[in-house]
């Protein structure tokens, strides 16, 4: 500890530089998580909310819930153990009746119909009553300007709807979710007049005995895993991810490995006069570690600080879990690049450094 | 007199291709404390494989070393480098102060590495015997050759050992110097009794040792300073 401290304080910007380095990627690292925990979980916010364990669509729809069509007869069909609630989802464009320009005041939203009593909606806002055109609104809206009370249009129809809660963290495929009844929903989807009682999907927590033949049932898991461009978005992330880390690993390894070459015959002296391959190899590992604590905590700190510069612009979501295995991953690649050099350093022979 | 480190009929071989070579012949040799010994000899003689086989850094081929009467030569490497550590003080020509340590830090990681405590009082003595009490907050590119030097032996005197080995200590610097750090350590050797070897090419230094020996092709004798230069001239 005493050498590998003493060594830095002397050499201050020589691993300032290696450090500055540790910082960015770190940083690059850290950041790319939270954004990659944050845009996935804009996917999924809604479906997470559910709770559920199952999620049932027809067959014919191909993993697409919004080409899912189901009546009642599909609904009593399924039996569970626990409870099943049914699902109306389609997108929507929706506007502001009173925006100077209600075409720049567009908004991407999916329309999300539910029974009232269904345990889909946001359990915090329980007490509210979803009626004609009473919906409850992802918080997203607030950046929007929109207020509870407030009325919005929709593209394709004249009808006004008015928002009388906000629910928090409600948003599928990046886009926020607008609960309203089932019957509403089904007005909006197939029109006022001769409306169908027809709905998307069914929503189950618990088990669910064998399905009729029209019916296929996904894990939430899996069925997250269908939507567009999610699994893509996930796998490129983490590709890179991994890949940042174990160049740095690299990186610092070199780094590491030069720094201990250049110190060959000082640490042959250092063996010749007894001092052990342990303390020094163990001092190599020791400055490793410091260079990327310091380094990683630094890239973290600047990480959380961007998320709350920027967490109106960005989709950036804080991950303690992920979080852990990085620093650990980081800490575990370091390692390998400062065993390099131990093994550097076990090869020096003290005989050199004595007589010639 | 007591006797501190003895060499009892050492021989190193080295194999070079197919033939082998005698590095050093069949060698007897011991210092007792208080005793600066010289040792002097034309490259590829054989004076560091003598000065590595006494330090425990290579195997003699026949034969042991022994410290304060106790074997070294035949210990496990761990062993040794323990007993370095401890019982053997080293001066080696420029670079045996690690950069990026103050002078009195290089003392304090012995008592680091020994988890050991800094021993403060013998410190400043020895810093102010040598010299260089002044420079002990400086690092050692910070100091002139002599100033190295003298920080140097405080290092090799500061852990008490037994034999202190001197490996061309004068290699770097100008004649006043170098008698200057040569004196030094003489004095130090006699009052703190003390073994030293020091090797050199630098004949002028040999009049403060008690003991002169040249190694010629693997053969050591003793001489005196007289024949030495006689020899040279």
């Amino acid at each position: 500890m005493f050498l590998a401290f003493k060594e830095l304080k002397y050499s201050k910007l020589k691993f300032a530089l290696i450090i500055t380095v540790i910082i960015l990627i770190s940083y690059l690292v850290y950041f790319l998580t939270s954004l990659a925990s944050g845009l996935a979980s804009s996917y999924t916010n809604a479906i997470e909310k559910w709770n559920s364990d199952q999620i049932i669509l027809t067959v014919d729809a191909n993993d697409n819930m919004m080409m899912s069509y189901m009546d009642q007869e599909d609904f009593d069909s399924v039996e569970t153990t626990g409870s099943k609630a049914k699902l109306g989802l389609f997108p929507a464009v929706i506007n502001d009746p009173s925006a100077d320009n209600i075409l720049k005041s567009r908004i991407n939203v999916y329309f999300l119909g539910i029974d009232n009593d269904s345990f889909i909606k946001p359990s915090e806002l329980k007490d509210l009553t979803l009626t004609g055109n009473k919906v409850i609104v992802d918080e997203e809206l607030k950046k929007e300007g929109y207020e509870i009370g407030d009325l919005f249009g929709v593209t394709g129809s004249t009808q006004q709807f008015e928002i009388i809660g906000f629910s928090a963290k409600t948003t599928y495929q990046t886009a926020p979710v607008i609960y309203m009844s089932l019957v509403t929903w089904q007005a909006y989807r197939y029109g006022s007049s001769n409306t169908p009682d027809l709905f998307s999907g069914i929503v189950v927590r618990g088990q669910t005995d064998r399905l009729s033949s029209d019916l296929l049932s996904y894990t939430t898991k899996d069925y997250i895993a269908t939507l567009p461009g999610y699994t893509a978005q996930v796998l490129t992330f983490s590709v890179m991810i991994v890949f940042l880390i174990i160049i740095t690993a690299f990186v610092l390894g070199i780094f590491i490995y030069v720094l201990t070459i250049q110190k060959t015959s000082m640490f042959g002296v250092m063996k010749a006069q007894g001092i052990s391959n342990g303390y020094i190899g163990g001092s190599v590992i020791i400055q490793t570690f410091l260079l990327v604590a310091f380094g990683i905590i630094v890239g973290f700190a600047l990480t959380l600080l961007t998320g709350v510069l920027l967490a109106d612009v960005i989709p950036f979501a804080v991950n303690v879990m992920f979080y852990l295995v990085i620093t650990a991953a980081f800490f575990l690649f370091a390692l390998f690049g400062g065993l390099f050099s131990v093994s550097a350093v076990l090869k020096i022979d003290p005989l050199k450094a004595i007589g010639g | 007199m007591k006797q501190l480190i003895e060499m009892i009929g050492v021989t190193k071989d080295f194999l070079q291709g197919d033939n082998v070579i005698n590095a050093l012949k069949e060698t007897n040799f011991s210092a007792y404390e208080g005793e600066l010994i010289g040792i002097v000899g034309p490259s590829g003689s054989g004076k560091s494989t003598f000065l590595t086989i006494l330090g425990g850094l290579q195997k003699p081929t026949t034969g042991k070393v022994l410290l304060n009467g106790k074997p070294f030569s035949e210990l496990v490497i761990k062993e040794k480098s323990k007993i370095r550590l401890e019982k053997i003080g080293f001066i080696l020509q420029a670079s045996n102060l690690i950069p990026f340590l103050t002078i009195q830090e290089q003392m304090v990681l012995y008592n680091k590495i020994t988890k050991s405590k800094v021993n403060q009082s013998w410190m400043n003595e020895l810093f102010l015997k040598l010299g260089v009490d002044k420079l002990k907050n400086k690092y050692p590119n910070e100091l002139s050759g002599g100033e190295r030097q003298r920080s140097a032996i405080v290092k090799a005197l500061y852990h008490q050992p037994s034999v202190i080995f001197a490996d061309e200590p004068t290699a770097s610097l100008d004649t006043n110097r170098a008698y200057e750090v040569v004196k030094l350590l003489a004095k130090e050797t006699k009052e703190q009794s003390k073994a030293t070897i020091m090797v050199t090419h630098d004949e002028r230094m040999l009049e403060f040792c008690d003991k002169i020996y040249v190694i010629v092709d693997g053969v050591l004798s003793q001489r005196t300073s007289k024949e030495v230069l006689v020899g040279r001239a």
